[in-house]
């Protein structure tokens, strides 16, 4: 039956992609638009069928899907959706854009395939190559605005991700002198021994994928990049770029034998820690409300790096917290978009009382600001919960500690502001922006925060069974 | 003496020796001359290898060295400073210069100190700690420099580490060809695209503070 077989998705979740971006290029009024939208809904549909199917399977040589890669496909594919449908009226409120719509829409189905690619790829080193295709498409999506600080963010992302990439091919030529092979699967199944060399490699691997996931001190383009792009490109980057650059990680960690040696995962706990501490703090300074988010997707994926390096029940949260981020982030930064199109700035202190001036978006920001810090009852709460018991049962009770104190001070720095600008009095009258407009885009980001809602209450169908399938993949433990 | 077993230290010792000139120029031509001719040496050490072995993989990599980063990426950069004569040289190295010689000099025997430690055993052969030296080099060019040129000088500087540690460590990497090709690419895109945008947008060459850029 084709419709039970994995292949027939996976192919729909590469082809749509491309199809998508080859047929936006067409230059009639409104095509990009619509095929886009119509490859975004596909690869969705797609990509919730192997996510259903719990896909556990190999297309030739190249291809591979387990539920671990499940999990991040769909995650990536709703963000790919969402943001795809949130783009046109976003573009709509835009004058004097560097790209043209079409190819606007051509580069955010690249983007996407991109990481969809190195999602279902079993070579590391085409896992390489996707997410440095990444760069390429996302890239010149930053500079869409054509503002000197846009160029000058584009230019610092292309450039020290970029960098950042040419380390972790570095650390893959190692692997390959020390395994001989690069097959990301077969290496998983059969751990080599963790020599000096194997574990060299790794590290590289952490500083090479870490500076695109964010991690300090490799993290300075992030803020830029998140706060520039425009809003739809920046809830891509946020809830789905960074996860993808750490699941390219992921997959060169597992090579490595449980348990993990010490040195290797207490270097990974650094990495994790650091960033979260880091994130948190800075993002107390913050004046543009783009910023500001951008600095809690730094923390929340030190979090996720945290789980990660404690492993056991802190890897089932650490993957929780990823994708309930995923939607919760996106929804956060739609609303910033609403925002900026209504009022044309992104400072802080410009923007009050958006509780009565955009009711729908002031009220889903609200929640979607909540959501990303891990208050309760979201799933990013439940994640971050898994990670600060593990690290307590594991007998780490510092990191639970220095954990804590991260979300603490993200939780308040995030709602202190946002809260300030939805519930707080006076500010400056709204320029004579899109603000009916920009409400009716109020709506994805409530369907992304519910969401985000129903991945802490409920045992969702299909997505709760596969993170715990995909915990057991890289040898974590579910309650 | 055999020379043919020299070749491939002596060119690295050239590439090494380009790579701490870069270190210690701010203005930016010689720069972009320097960098072509380390990809040369690259392009010409690849293309040795590529005999000695009959490697069709490290023939290709050795004509994009040549050609992409030895003559088609520094003619476009050269171009741009005979237009805009304000990228001739680094603003704000000028006192700068001794200490990146230096501290390029101190990092180099760090690096080289640090891949003995730890890879040399399993590569003994000379010159095996000479790719992750370069790596190094072109990471501290990044790092320090302000000028947009002389960063994409620094990004080519570490791609040519790689594709020399691919051909002298790596032996037999997959996909190495395809690697390398999409490194050009964002070569390409970084220059023709975003430097040209940054001319037209920005009007100046060096990284500067945007008040939206901070924090």
């Amino acid at each position: 039956m084709i419709l039970a077989e994995p292949r027939t998705w996976m192919f729909l979740v590469l082809a749509a992609p491309v199809a998508g971006a080859v047929l936006a290029l067409i230059p009639l009024r409104g095509v990009g638009q619509w095929t886009s939208r119509v490859a975004a809904v596909v690869t969705f549909a797609a990509a919730s069928m192997l996510l259903a199917l719990r896909a556990h399977a190999v297309w030739g040589d190249v291809f591979a899907v387990d539920p671990l890669s499940d999990v991040f496909v769909f995650t990536v594919a709703a963000i790919y959706a969402t943001s795809v449908w949130y783009s046109s009226a976003y573009l709509r409120s835009l004058h004097g854009a560097f790209l043209s719509a079409g190819v606007y829409y051509s580069l955010m189905s690249a983007f996407a395939l991109a990481m969809l690619a190195s999602l279902l790829v079993t070579d590391l080193g085409l896992m390489w190559i996707g997410i440095e295709g990444t760069t390429v498409a996302s890239a010149l999506l930053i500079v869409l605005e054509r503002r000197p600080a846009s160029v000058e963010a584009a230019w610092r992302y292309t450039l020290i991700a970029s960098a950042g990439l040419t380390i972790a091919l570095f650390a893959l030529l190692l692997l390959y002198v020390a395994t001989g092979s690069l097959n990301a699967f077969a290496l998983a199944a059969d751990p080599p021994a963790p020599t000096l060399l194997i574990q060299m490699a790794v590290a590289l691997a952490l500083v090479g994928y870490g500076t695109k996931v964010g991690l300090f001190p490799m993290h300075s383009w992030l803020p830029d990049a998140h706060s520039e792009a425009p809003s739809p490109v920046s809830a891509l980057f946020s809830g789905v770029l960074l996860p993808t650059a750490l699941y390219a990680f992921l997959r060169v960690y597992r090579v490595l034998p449980t348990p993990v040696p010490a040195d290797l995962s207490d270097l990974v706990l650094a990495f994790g820690l650091l960033t979260a501490l880091v994130a948190a703090f800075l993002l107390q300074r913050q004046r543009s409300f783009k910023r500001l988010l951008a600095y809690s997707s730094m923390e929340v994926m030190g979090l996720a790096v945290v789980g990660i390096a404690l492993g056991g029940l802190a890897l089932y949260g650490a993957l929780i917290l990823i994708v309930a981020h995923a939607f919760a982030k996106s929804a956060a930064f739609y609303c910033a978009g609403n925002v900026v199109r209504a009022t044309g700035t992104t400072r802080i202190d410009a923007v009050r009382d958006l509780k009565t001036r955009m009711p729908w978006t002031g009220g889903a920001w609200v929640l979607a600001a909540t959501a990303v810090t891990g208050a309760p009852p979201f799933g990013t709460f439940v994640g971050e919960l898994l990670i600060v018991t593990a690290a307590v049962a594991t007998g780490r009770e510092w990191v639970a500690l220095l954990v804590v104190v991260a979300i603490l001070v993200a939780f308040l720095g995030v709602n202190w502001q946002i809260g300030g600008m939805v519930f707080g009095g006076g500010g400056e009258p709204f320029p004579t922006g899109d603000r009916e407009g920009a409400e009716a885009g109020a709506s994805l980001a409530w369907i992304n925060v519910a969401v985000a809602f129903a991945i802490g209450v409920a045992s969702l169908p299909y997505l709760a069974p596969a993170l715990r399938a995909a915990t057991l993949v890289l040898g974590g433990h579910v309650p | 003496m055999d020379v043919s077993s020299e070749v491939v230290p002596l060119l690295g010792v050239g590439i090494l020796l380009t790579a701490l000139y870069l270190q210690s120029e701010s203005f930016v031509d010689p720069l972009v001359q320097g960098a072509a001719f380390q990809s040369l040496l690259i392009g010409a050490l690849l293309g040795w290898l590529a005999w000695t072995e009959r490697s069709v993989d490290l023939a290709v990599i050795g004509a994009l060295a040549v050609g992409i980063r030895a003559v088609a990426i520094p003619y476009v950069l050269r171009r741009q400073i005979r237009a805009f004569r304000w990228r001739a040289r680094e603003l704000r190295a000028s006192q700068r210069v001794t200490g990146h010689a230096l501290a390029a000099v101190a990092l180099a025997i760090v690096a080289w100190f640090v891949f003995q430690q730890t890879l040399g055993p399993k590569f003994p052969e000379l010159g095996s700690a000479l790719p992750f030296v370069l790596l190094v080099q072109g990471l501290l060019m990044l790092a320090t420099r302000t000028n947009t040129i002389v960063q994409v000088i620094g990004y080519l500087e570490e791609e040519n580490a790689v594709v020399y540690a691919g051909a002298i460590l790596a032996s037999g990497f997959p996909l190495f060809v395809e690697a390398v090709i999409f490194l050009d690419v964002l070569g390409v895109v970084l220059v023709g695209v975003i430097l040209s945008i940054q001319r037209d947008v920005t009007g100046t060459p060096e990284e500067r503070v945007l008040e939206e850029l901070t924090g």
